[in-house]
């Protein structure tokens, strides 16, 4: 083989090789980059599914208003959504499988709301089905009017909103 | 045939340095991305705990109604009592606690391994409550609000 033949050859092996490498640092790179796209994603969707939960919380049927002082953000009624519990009219209202509100504090034992044991329980389904598909939840702050004594004082509880959903 | 030697080794010399230069370059950028990925993070979630803790009615009880815990926090700026005679600090310790403990979890297997509240009222610190570790990823949001001039300013981190 000819010096310049040899050159030719060594010269490709070396562009191969840097080829090659390049290649395999830009596979790195954009693998990392993705990974974080990929992450800010589920992010984005996580709380996209919350701000759903707080649309909900917010919406005239279930929200506060002006029935506990100020206008509250966050703030549901328990006694609108007992009302509207097994309401056929609002059962595919929301376009949501399923609506479940759930007392974090102060904690009781699990009893699940009837219109037999309300307010003595903490856990609010909204149909009588059970969590399925997608779901999301967020804080909310559960208010109703309590009496003691006669005298009617408003009492609001920590509690976790919680929906599940279809995704299309 | 010593000629040949040396150019080979030139050419090798030529290829270390650009791995050389794209490691460093490699190194430099995994740096910066590990540092982005150590800020925290805003959580809407951790906002609307926030909201709703706030809203709490609490056990203490003034002459006209129950406090929450927004009410308590001012309650407890001016040194008040409840009517049941208890210190309105340390129901808003105690509540806040059982809020804390109640809503995130540090267990092993459960996603918060720790976390820190502190309220500060007119710039000084009222209230730190923290449990857990504080490790390098952690999501938080702040609150703040005013009555009467006084300014309140709500931390809360999760360390995950």
């Amino acid at each position: 083989m000819k010096t310049g033949q040899m050159k030719i050859q060594q010269m490709a092996f070396m562009l191969i090789a840097i080829t090659l490498f390049f290649a395999l640092v830009a596979i790195f790179v954009i693998s990392f980059k993705y990974s974080g796209l990929k992450q800010s994603a589920m992010e984005l969707e996580e709380e996209n599914a919350m701000m759903l939960v707080t649309k909900l919380a917010n919406s005239p049927e279930f929200s506060c208003g002006e029935s506990f002082g100020e206008t509250k953000i966050n703030c549901i009624d328990e006694n609108k959504v007992m009302a509207l519990k097994e309401n056929p009219a609002y059962s595919e209202f929301w376009k949501v499988s399923n609506i479940e509100i759930r007392k974090i504090y102060p904690k009781t034992e699990e009893k699940i709301c009837d219109s037999g044991n309300y307010p003595n329980c903490n856990i609010i389904k909204m149909y009588q089905k059970e969590i399925s598909g997608f779901d999301a939840s967020n804080f909310v702050s559960l208010c109703r009017k309590e009496s003691v004594d006669g005298e009617t004082y408003d009492k609001c509880e920590l509690a976790k909103m919680m929906i599940s959903y279809e995704k299309k | 045939m010593t000629r040949k030697f040396k150019n080979a080794q030139e050419e090798m010399v030529g290829f270390a340095v650009i791995i050389i230069i794209v490691a460093v370059v490699l190194v430099v950028f995994l740096g910066f991305s590990l540092k982005n990925k150590q800020e925290k993070v805003e959580s809407y979630e951790v906002d609307s705990f926030i909201q709703s803790f706030l809203q709490y009615t609490t056990s203490c009880e003034d002459n006209f109604e129950y406090r929450s815990v927004q009410d308590l926090i001012f309650d407890c700026s001016n040194k008040k009592t409840c009517s049941g005679g208890e210190d309105s600090c340390e129901v808003l310790d105690s509540e806040l606690t059982g809020i804390l403990e109640e809503s995130w979890k540090v267990e092993e297997g459960t996603l918060a391994k720790g976390y820190e509240l502190k309220i500060m009222f007119n710039e000084e610190e009222m209230l730190s409550i923290e449990k857990g570790n504080a490790t390098q990823n952690s999501r938080g949001a702040s609150q703040d609000f005013f009555k009467t001039g006084n300014s309140v300013k709500i931390f809360f981190t999760v360390y995950t």
